[in-house]
């Protein structure tokens, strides 16, 4: 097990690597340049070159990655080319903000959809389990955004109960927490649902029915913990997505976290910082999918990691 | 037995809607608005009835790049900036002319015309109680023109002796000593404490005009040294001369200021706060309850407020500082002739332009080049007003009038762009009978097409917004021949206009330069290089405990910043 996180870990490198590779590729053959932004007051070519050539874009572009390289195994990203400001302080700044409503959002995600899910397969074809499936068909089909318009207007402007926008009070996060769970947690029902249906009917739980275990030891012990298998598949994967901050909600609710800054560095060509957060995003996914991997073991101890 | 259960459950969250709906009164008789007629009892009570704990709440849309005055050049930016600091020269908040600031009086100018003094007002302090020193502002220009700031408006002040050439310097590959003798010949100095002395290239009058710019403020240089790159993000070292302090910034989420307790005039406003929504939908919804107290209209909402007395009523037009034109390539037909480019101008509604496609946000190009509300504004420049008969008959009489070449109009994609070509191109079939194709295009693509004559399409869409206002950088910087921002593409070049611009920078006296600037506007719009389509303009919606305003070219808050305050609501 500790040889076999030791290997996924070391294959972290050579995975951020063409991570890197790409994004830098890609980011450097979109058009465009971080100083021609406004079309009707343009900076004359004498100052684009000449800041081009400040920041080193006028190099030719493998040397231009290999410097990148050599100074981000050092862990130095460094400045963004448009703010005052590192990369590394970009990413402390927001990120606590986007991780800190990403693990809430999980958390009520999680909190509501495992019993929401184990009733509605316990009950299937009842009104809770219906009443399921249409929360779900709704939280899976209509976007976040537009149930967070809704939410706003519903709340804010004519019950006036929330704040429209912000971050850093209670009240502030109500909001963008319930919108951004809602999703994780529409799909994390219908998963439950469908993998504890699968389990109860398993043999396995007969037999534990059949030698007179309570209700509850055969539901918790036995088939809950099989049913989570297909769960903690999908939970690594949500977890990167919602800690890394969904650029959406974060819009729609002004939250100051990674994700408006992520798709900000996009649009106006910031390369330092598209490749710092790139970089995080791409080793908070490998981290989230190993530790899946992880727990597999845990709850399955016939599957074996490391074989 | 089950069915019927999920459709009740349905039932019940529609009720539950409508219960939420109809338990609360109209949306938009917030607390404030229901007791508070708008603008009513101000005009008597003057400050007396402000509210000395409010605070003001206004929106700034996105996280400035950069807040370093000898850096920035966005709106946002320059909102952050114009809080804390003060230039030499201020914009009159109604003539947008220069007019004292930190400085005591307009420049004193030597009898060549060629260097600018300006003396400090006694007793200019600082937020912390420190006096500003003349040293503070040369260092400030100085730093603007140093190439190691790497600041993208530093062209402004190329004006200035040695700017452009020390600016221009590459600090990868020069050598200490050269970049300090580029420095030296710099025509920026402190004559002592209280005079700072300016050596210009060339007689510039307008260079009051540029003294009242975020690029010319000043700064300690202890400050900034302190602090490093980093010097703006903290309240101890971003310290300034104007009317408020910055307390707090809170990244990608608010600014907070205070008073400025040492400024030049009191300020009547406590606290103001930026925050930072960048959806106007929701900026929007923040307004309506009341976490905003200012807000910008887009052609979105404006259907929506206008359905609304109270909205309605707090709905101001804010003018705008951009001129939006079509341009033509002068070497490629048919544009190479007259009679082509004037049909074409004299053959677009502007008025019904600017009522379908912009949805009443803007104005009709209802006089020459320079925008209603800036200084050089022409209203008798008529060579471009509608006239369909006119344009037709122009038409005929071209060397093209027969066999008229296809044309293209080529633009950078966007949805406005996409809209405004659109009408265009509609009413020059209708109106003259002549199809244009429209050629959108990516926009980093157009910026490289019209980056030379040669491959510059033969229509296309052109802008301008400003640097500072004053009919040089509207005339002289634009369509000056050669080197103009859209000269260089249209090919447009006549030698009387440029004589007139000319004289008009070089002119002393105020009147003279504005009629010489007037009668080369009249000669620009009558070659017309271009056919101006709209000025740009803006609504925005005030609470109306809102008071003091000078609303401007330069937004609603933008000047007369201590005026403003907080009514008792």
């Amino acid at each position: 097990m500790t040889r076999y996180a030791i290997q996924r870990l070391l294959l972290l490198v050579p995975t951020l690597f063409f991570v890197a590779l790409i994004t830098f590729a890609l980011a450097r053959a979109a058009p465009g340049s971080p100083f021609d932004r406004n079309q009707d007051r343009p900076l004359p070519q004498a100052t684009i070159e000449r800041l081009n050539r400040i920041y080193g874009l006028d190099k030719p572009m493998h040397e231009q990655f290999v410097l990148f390289l050599g100074n981000a195994v050092r862990f130095d990203f460094g400045s963004s080319l448009v703010r005052d400001r590192a990369v590394a302080d970009i990413v402390k700044q927001q990120f606590p903000v986007s991780a800190q409503l990403g693990v809430q959002a999980l958390l009520l995600a999680l909190a509501i959809a495992l019993p929401l899910g184990v009733i509605s397969a316990l009950r299937h074809n009842s009104a809770v389990d219906y009443g399921s499936l249409l929360f779900a068909t709704i939280g899976t089909t209509i976007p976040s955004f537009v149930l967070a318009i809704f939410a706003i207007y519903i709340f804010s402007v004519n019950l006036h109960w929330l704040p429209v926008f912000g971050w850093g009070t209670v009240d502030k996060m109500v909001l963008p927490t319930i919108i951004l769970s809602l999703g994780p947690m529409a799909f994390l029902t219908r998963i439950t649902r469908a993998s504890m249906l699968e389990a109860i009917r398993q043999d396995y739980v007969r037999t534990a029915r059949a030698k007179g275990l309570s209700e509850q030891a055969v539901i918790v012990g036995h088939a809950m913990k099989n049913a989570m298998i297909p769960v903690a598949t999908v939970l690594g994967p949500f977890t990167a997505f919602l800690i890394t901050g969904s650029f959406l909600i974060e819009t729609v609710f002004s939250v100051p976290g990674l994700g408006r800054e992520f798709v900000r560095s996009i649009g106006s060509r910031d390369y330092p910082v598209i490749m710092g957060v790139f970089l995080l995003f791409a080793f908070l996914i490998a981290a989230a999918n190993l530790t899946v991997d992880l727990v597999y073991g845990v709850l399955d101890p016939r599957i074996k990691v490391g074989k | 037995m089950h069915r019927k259960t999920p459709w009740s459950l349905l039932a019940m969250l529609i009720s539950l809607a409508l219960v939420a709906a109809a338990c609360q009164p109209a949306p938009t008789t917030t607390p404030g608005g229901a007791t508070t007629a708008p603008g009513a009892p101000a005009a008597t009570a003057a400050a007396g009835d402000a509210d000395p704990d409010a605070t003001l709440v206004t929106n700034l849309g996105s996280e400035p790049d950069s807040i370093d005055p000898h850096k920035a050049s966005f709106v946002g930016e320059i909102a952050v900036i114009m809080n804390v600091f003060e230039g030499l020269m201020i914009l009159d908040p109604k003539t947008l002319k220069p007019i004292p600031g930190a400085a005591s009086a307009k420049a004193a100018v030597s009898s060549d015309g060629l260097k600018y003094t300006y003396t400090l007002r006694d007793g200019t302090k600082w937020s912390d109680g420190s006096p500003v020193s003349a040293k503070d502002f040369a260092y400030g220009y100085t730093r603007t023109c140093d190439p190691a700031t790497a600041g993208q408006y530093s062209y402004v002040l190329y004006v200035i002796v040695g700017c452009e050439d020390w600016n221009s310097m590459d600090v990868t590959k020069a050598t200490a000593a050269e970049l300090q003798a580029a420095k030296d010949k710099l025509g920026v100095k402190a004559l002592d404490d209280k005079r700072v002395e300016f050596t210009l290239n060339e007689p510039a009058p307008y260079f009051d005009s540029i003294a009242t710019l975020w690029v010319g403020v000043p700064a300690r240089e202890s400050d900034v040294t302190k602090g490093g790159d980093a010097w703006t993000e903290s309240p101890a070292t971003y310290i300034g001369n104007g009317p408020f302090k910055m307390t707090e910034w809170k990244h990608n989420d608010s600014f907070t200021f205070e008073r400025n307790e040492n400024y030049r005039l009191p300020v009547k406003l406590k606290k103001w706060t930026y925050v930072m929504i960048n959806e106007t939908a929701v900026a929007f919804a923040a307004y309506q309850n009341d976490q905003l107290d200012i807000t910008g209209v887009t052609s979105e909402n404006l259907r929506a407020v206008e359905a609304d007395a109270t909205l309605k009523a707090q709905m101001v037009d804010v003018p705008g500082d951009c001129d939006i034109y079509a341009g033509y390539n002068l070497k490629k037909p048919p544009f190479d002739d007259l009679k082509v480019r004037m049909a074409f101008s004299k053959s677009v509604d502007r008025a019904a332009f600017v009522e379908t496609v912009l949805a009443g946000i803007g104005k009709p190009a209802d006089g020459g080049f320079i925008p209603v509300g800036q200084p050089g504004y022409d209203p008798a420049d008529k060579a471009q007003a509608f006239d369909v008969a006119a344009a037709k008959k122009l038409l005929s009489e071209s060397q093209y009038a027969t066999a008229m070449p296809p044309i293209k109009f080529t633009f950078a994609s966007s949805n406005l762009n996409k809209l405004i070509m659109s009408f265009l191109q509609q009413q020059w079939k209708t109106n003259l009978g002549v199809e244009v194709a429209l050629d959108p295009v990516e926009s980093t693509v157009f910026t490289q097409l019209v980056k030379s004559p040669e491959t510059t399409p033969q229509l296309f869409r052109l802008g301008w917004c400003l640097d500072f206002p004053h009919e040089q950088n509207w005339h002289s910087t634009v369509w000056k021949s050669g080197a103009g921002v859209s000269s260089a593409r249209t090919g447009y070049n006549n030698p009387e206009f440029d004589r007139l611009t000319g004289l008009a920078d070089r002119e002393t006296d105020p009147a003279k330069a504005a009629d010489l600037y007037i009668q080369a506007g009249k000669i620009l719009s009558q070659d017309a290089p271009a056919t101006w389509i709209y000025y740009t303009q803006s609504k925005a919606l005030i609470k109306p405990w809102v008071k003091g305003l000078s609303i401007s070219a330069r937004g609603v808050t933008g000047l007369g910043k201590h005026d403003i305050y907080v009514a008792k609501h």
